[in-house]
Parts: C-alpha cells; sequence; structure tokens
C-alpha cells in the first residue's frame, strides 16, 4: 500500500479558487430575477446539485442501492443485496447547507459542508448558479492487520468540487461538476492518491411532478485504473408536497463522492448495472429570518 | 491532512458566524402627519377598547414590528427569541397597508383593483391597518365553525394575537411583553383620517351637531368588524360556478399577487406555483380533481395542519376572494398554456 504524500500546493490552490470565487460573488450585481429551481433536490443520483436546503430545514434522505440487475431471478435482479446511506441534511442559511450520513457500504461516515456562491437570474443577470462543495468520508471497516501502523487519517478521503449548473428554459438544466478526490490511503501501488473527475448532470422536466435525470463522472486519463470505471446513472425524480422520490439505474453501489468519482466497479457494458432510490423528507426545525 | 481539515473548519466556522447572528432590517417609514381616528373618537368620548396602551415605548413598537415581519426579535433582556412559528410569519397571511379603497364596504374585485395599484399582496388574512379600529376579530363563520376555539379571540384583540400565533401559525405561545410590543405596533397602524375618502360633506356633518351624531358618522366610514362568510364549491367543478365567465386578465393578478405570496421558491409552501408551462398544466388537470390539488377545493377549503406535516394553506372567505375570482383564476390557468 502506498502512504499519502501531502498535496500542500493542491490545497492552497483550492483556497485560492475559493476565495477568488467568494469574491466574484461579492460583485455580483443583482440584475434579472432569481431563476427558479435549477433541479428538484440536493442530489441529482448519487451527486450533488447545486441546491442548498432552505434555512432551517433539515432533509433526511434514505438512499438505497441494490445489487446487480445481471445477478438474474435468482438474485431477484439485484434486489437482494442492498446498501443503505442514512443521512442528513441542515440549511444553515438559504445557501449554506452542511451534512453528515453513514453508508453500509464499508461502514462509511460522511460530513459535507456545501455553500452557494453565485444564483442564476433572469433577463441578463447571472448565467448560472455556482456552488462549492467540500465532504469528507471515513471509512469505518476494521483495518486489515497487515504489519503497518494504522492511523485514524488513513480513513479519510476529501471531496471538493465546484458546481455550475445553467437552467437553460423550464424544461431542461444541465451540471458541470469538477471534482478533486484525494484519499489518505489507496489499495494499492497502482492507484492514484488523487483523482481529478469532471461531472456532467442534466435534468429535464417531463411534469409538474416528474423530471428524467441524468449523471455522469468522468475520470481524467490515467487517473483510474483496473477494476475501477467511471459512474453513469439514469433517473426519474417524483416530488410530492415534502418528499421528493428518485428511482434511478447506476452502475456505481457507493453514495458517497470518494465511491462513485474514485472506486466504482460497476461496468454498464457487462450489464453490471443496479436499481436505487432516494427518498428524502424536509423537515422545518426552526424559523427563517426571511419570510 | 491537517490542512484539508483546517481548510474545511476555517470555511465552516467563517460561514456559520456570518450566518447565526441576526440582522434585523427595520422598516422605516416616514411619518404621515395624519389625524387618527382612534384619537377623534376618544375625544368625542368613545371608551378606549381594552387593547389600547397607555404607555408605549419607541423600542415596544420595534419589537412589535419585528415580531410581525420577522417572527421574532430582541427581548428586553438583549437575547433573540425563538420564532413565534417555524413556518409563518404574520405577514405570510396579512398585509400592514391599507388593502380597500373604501373602509366602509366589503368587495373582493375593488380590493384586487387597489392590490394591483399599489402592489399589495392579495390574501386571506385581513390586513393588520386598522385593527385596533375594529370590535371584533375572528368573525361570523369562523365563530360558526371553530366554536370555543374562537370565542376567547372574537372579542379580544389580544386573544386574537395569541391564538394567531399559537393555532393559525402553528407556533408558539406568545409572552405578554411580546403581546404589548405587538400591540404598541399596531396602534402605529391606527386608521386616519384621509383614509376614510372624507369629504367635504363629512366636514360639514362634523359641524352642529352632538357628539353622539358624530361618533356615529365616523363609525360609518369603516367596518368595525370583518365579515367572514365560508364559500362553497361549485355543484360541478368542471362546469365552474353557475353563470360566472372568468377574466383572465384578473385572474393572472390573483395567481401572481395571490398564489405566488406564498407558493414561490423558497416560499411558505413546499409546493412552488411558478409560470411555467408544466405548473399551470398541472394545475390545470386537477381543476376538476378531488381533493386540494383543485383550485375549487384548496381555495374554498384551504387545508388542515397535520402530525407531521403543520404547514397549511387558510382557504379564502367570500369577502376575500369572490367566486368570480376564482372564475377568473381558473380562466388565467387554461389560458395562459
Amino acid at each position: 500500500m502506498k502512504e499519502h504524500l501531502k498535496t500542500r500546493r493542491l490545497r492552497i490552490a483550492g483556497i485560492a479558487v475559493f476565495c477568488c470565487i467568494a469574491t466574484l460573488t461579492k460583485a455580483q450585481d443583482a440584475k434579472g430575477e432569481l431563476e427558479g429551481k435549477t433541479f428538484y433536490d440536493t442530489r441529482i443520483v448519487n451527486g450533488q446539485s447545486v441546491e442548498t436546503n432552505n434555512e432551517g430545514v433539515m432533509k433526511f434522505i434514505i438512499a438505497h442501492r441494490f445489487g446487480p440487475v445481471n445477478g438474474g431471478g435468482y438474485e431477484l435482479y439485484g434486489l437482494d443485496q442492498s446498501t443503505i446511506r442514512l443521512g442528513f441534511d441542515y440549511g444553515i442559511s438559504d445557501n449554506v447547507s452542511i451534512g453528515i450520513g453513514r453508508s453500509s457500504n464499508e461502514k462509511t461516515g460522511d460530513v459535507f459542508f456545501k455553500a452557494r456562491l453565485l444564483r442564476q437570474r433572469t433577463n441578463g443577470g447571472t448565467p448560472i448558479s455556482l456552488t462549492w462543495f467540500s465532504g469528507i468520508a471515513a471509512r469505518g471497516l476494521k483495518f486489515v492487520d497487515d504489519g503497518r501502523e494504522n492511523k485514524f487519517e488513513h480513513r479519510l478521503a476529501y471531496t471538493h468540487q465546484v458546481l455550475i449548473a445553467r437552467k437553460w428554459n423550464e424544461r431542461l438544466s444541465t451540471q458541470l461538476m469538477p471534482s478533486f478526490l484525494h484519499r489518505n490511503l489507496v489499495l494499492d501501488t497502482s492507484q492514484k492518491n488523487d483523482i481529478i473527475s469532471i461531472g456532467a448532470a442534466a435534468r429535464y422536466v417531463a411534469s409538474k411532478r416528474f423530471t428524467f435525470s441524468l449523471e455522469y463522472y468522468h475520470a481524467l486519463p490515467d487517473m483510474l485504473s483496473d477494476p475501477f470505471e467511471n459512474s453513469l446513472a439514469l433517473g426519474i425524480d417524483w416530488e410530492t408536497k415534502g418528499h421528493v422520490f428518485q428511482f434511478h439505474f447506476g452502475n456505481s453501489l457507493g453514495m458517497t463522492e470518494k465511491f462513485f468519482i474514485g472506486e466504482n466497479t460497476g461496468s454498464w457494458a457487462d450489464g453490471d448495472v443496479r436499481f436505487g432510490f432516494n427518498i428524502t423528507r424536509d423537515f422545518k426545525i426552526k424559523g427563517r429570518k426571511s419570510r | 491532512m491537517k490542512y484539508s481539515l483546517a481548510f474545511i473548519t476555517l470555511v465552516m466556522s467563517s460561514l456559520l458566524i456570518g450566518s447565526v447572528g441576526d440582522v434585523f432590517e427595520v422598516e422605516k417609514k416616514a411619518v404621515l402627519v395624519d389625524v387618527s381616528i382612534s384619537d377623534m373618537l376618544f375625544s368625542l368620548g368613545e371608551p378606549k377598547p381594552a387593547h389600547y396602551i397607555d404607555s408605549v415605548s419607541l423600542e415596544m413598537i420595534q419589537r412589535g414590528n419585528e415580531l410581525i415581519h420577522f417572527g421574532r426579535t430582541i427581548a428586553p433582556n438583549g437575547k433573540n427569541t425563538k420564532h413565534i412559528s417555524k413556518f409563518y410569519k404574520c405577514i405570510s397571511c396579512h398585509n400592514t397597508v391599507k388593502e380597500d379603497p373604501n373602509l366602509a364596504e366589503v368587495n373582493p374585485e375593488r380590493r384586487l383593483d387597489y392590490a394591483r395599484e399599489m402592489d399589495i399582496p392579495f390574501l386571506q388574512g385581513s390586513t393588520f391597518y386598522g385593527i385596533v379600529n375594529r370590535e371584533t376579530w375572528y368573525n361570523d363563520d369562523y365563530v360558526v365553525k371553530y366554536g370555543g376555539l374562537v370565542e376567547k379571540a372574537k372579542n379580544s384583540l389580544e386573544g386574537s394575537i395569541q391564538l394567531c400565533a399559537e393555532v393559525c401559525s402553528q407556533g408558539r405561545t406568545l409572552k405578554q411583553w411580546e403581546i404589548e410590543s405587538i400591540l404598541a405596533y399596531f396602534w402605529t397602524l391606527d386608521l386616519k383620517k384621509s383614509d376614510l375618502n372624507w369629504t367635504a360633506e363629512d366636514e360639514k356633518k362634523m359641524t352642529n351637531t352632538s357628539d353622539d351624531e358624530r361618533l356615529l358618522h365616523i363609525k360609518k366610514k369603516f367596518l368595525a368588524k370583518s365579515p367572514a362568510t365560508f364559500g362553497e364549491l361549485p355543484e360541478s367543478k368542471s362546469e365552474g360556478y353557475k353563470g360566472l365567465e372568468g377574466n383572465p386578465v384578473n385572474g393572472k393578478i390573483i395567481y401572481e399577487l395571490g398564489c405566488q405570496h406564498c407558493h414561490r421558491e423558497k416560499g411558505e409552501s413546499d409546493v412552488v406555483l411558478d409560470d411555467s408551462k408544466a405548473t399551470l398544466n398541472w394545475l390545470k388537470r386537477n381543476i376538476t380533481a378531488n381533493g386540494d390539488l383543485s383550485i375549487y377545493e384548496i381555495i374554498r377549503k384551504g387545508t388542515y395542519a397535520a402530525e407531521g406535516h403543520k404547514e397549511y394553506m387558510p382557504h379564502y372567505t367570500l369577502e376575500k376572494m369572490s367566486d368570480q375570482q376564482i372564475e377568473d383564476l381558473r380562466s388565467y390557468i387554461e389560458s395562459a398554456i
């Protein structure tokens, strides 16, 4: 196994980018009206959308990913196997959210922070929405005793993303997700600690209650080595009062960035596709400053 | 790793600090030099009502203003109060400005014209403007339907404020100083002589007449209560209210100043009613539905707070939205697609 080499320069660059974005945000004029929701929910399929929780709203997310459908009837096309993530997101303000979750996949806990820095406006105003996302995932599985000195930080993986989205019209929205994933410890020397990936997503509003969604993460060349694959998922969102149901098929088992960006083993070409769903429920925890 | 953790912590803590402290923006209005109707009435011998406050300070008015507009304020002990309600502010359902051109009549059509002219919301609740000049609050069908629940509120403005906080807004019980602060703010919304369309004829009637006659004359110029009549659904939703033809121009105004007041992005309701075809199609498809997805049912019946989902929509009484106006709204929804 390869020990993590501290990539100080990358982190400094990250801070610099963040500061630049924050400065840009401050400099935005308020031309035009705020555009409506770019995506139904804060998740597209596995990954984050530019949307953030309303202030004082806690979102409870139950997410399941089942086994591969190519397991056949014996495995009930994957339904006999299930991975779950339970998560809570909370809106500190309308533009800043934090979250915590726990996945059964590798007994992984995760926390994240998300800030909406730009919001698309109509009539010649800001043309895009932009959200910063940073998350930490901690693997909970017991270390296999291989003689190495195991430290807590070996469990950790970090993800930073800039989510850039545009609502083109009342039906179509798209999003780009330049992502940086850093894992303190990887499986073997063939794996890279740092992975840069570009995600792309889209939603199409079919009706008031239903939308179609697509999400794809593509690692830059030579970033992923065997047996890992890029992640692709297709889904349908069903919005009801207070709930959003998201049903989808994808090749990723994991529901945190560490897995679907860097450690996804499923392949669409081999029929290694899984059914999954996210169910979200919003709870108002406290009042908001604005009406 | 240390750097990553430090970075995350720095970013999170700086944004947390920035968003925890509440900064209230106080609405600043020019003081209108006008004659208070209450002062006119008191000077003619009208007894002061139970909700009259002898001693009012600027701090009380400020706190009352903030409680009404922001749902919380800074208590006399210097600490932020809890929000009155997690779901609503008082101004979710009530205006704080004059909303009827003629205060002596109930006319939702003229009220809508006035709302369009003044660009004010078209809401279910009565405006707080002039609320201290009224003599009863929960009236008519509210008493018939809710009985004992509104008993204490019907004849008491203090009771009405408390009922609104606890039940209507699904919030908490107000402390006495909060109710007094709200009353202090309400007294700044006392009707003024200029609100009553005062004419030379009225002025003439105020001379060479007895105090009682003057009192009566002033009182005829505004309603002492907001009448409340609960409307019915049309016999057939597909045909709508019999004999009424909708006007989509008025319907659009109702949609914008009424529906979208709460059904907006990050609004009181989870159901966003934007101007998209998908939304208008959905509304159109459900016009004849049974249940609260039909505009007839949601406007005339509203919804109820339920365990786990306490947000609800109060209905519009006939005085707040006429049957004709519902047909106008329907006409807009059907014609806008």
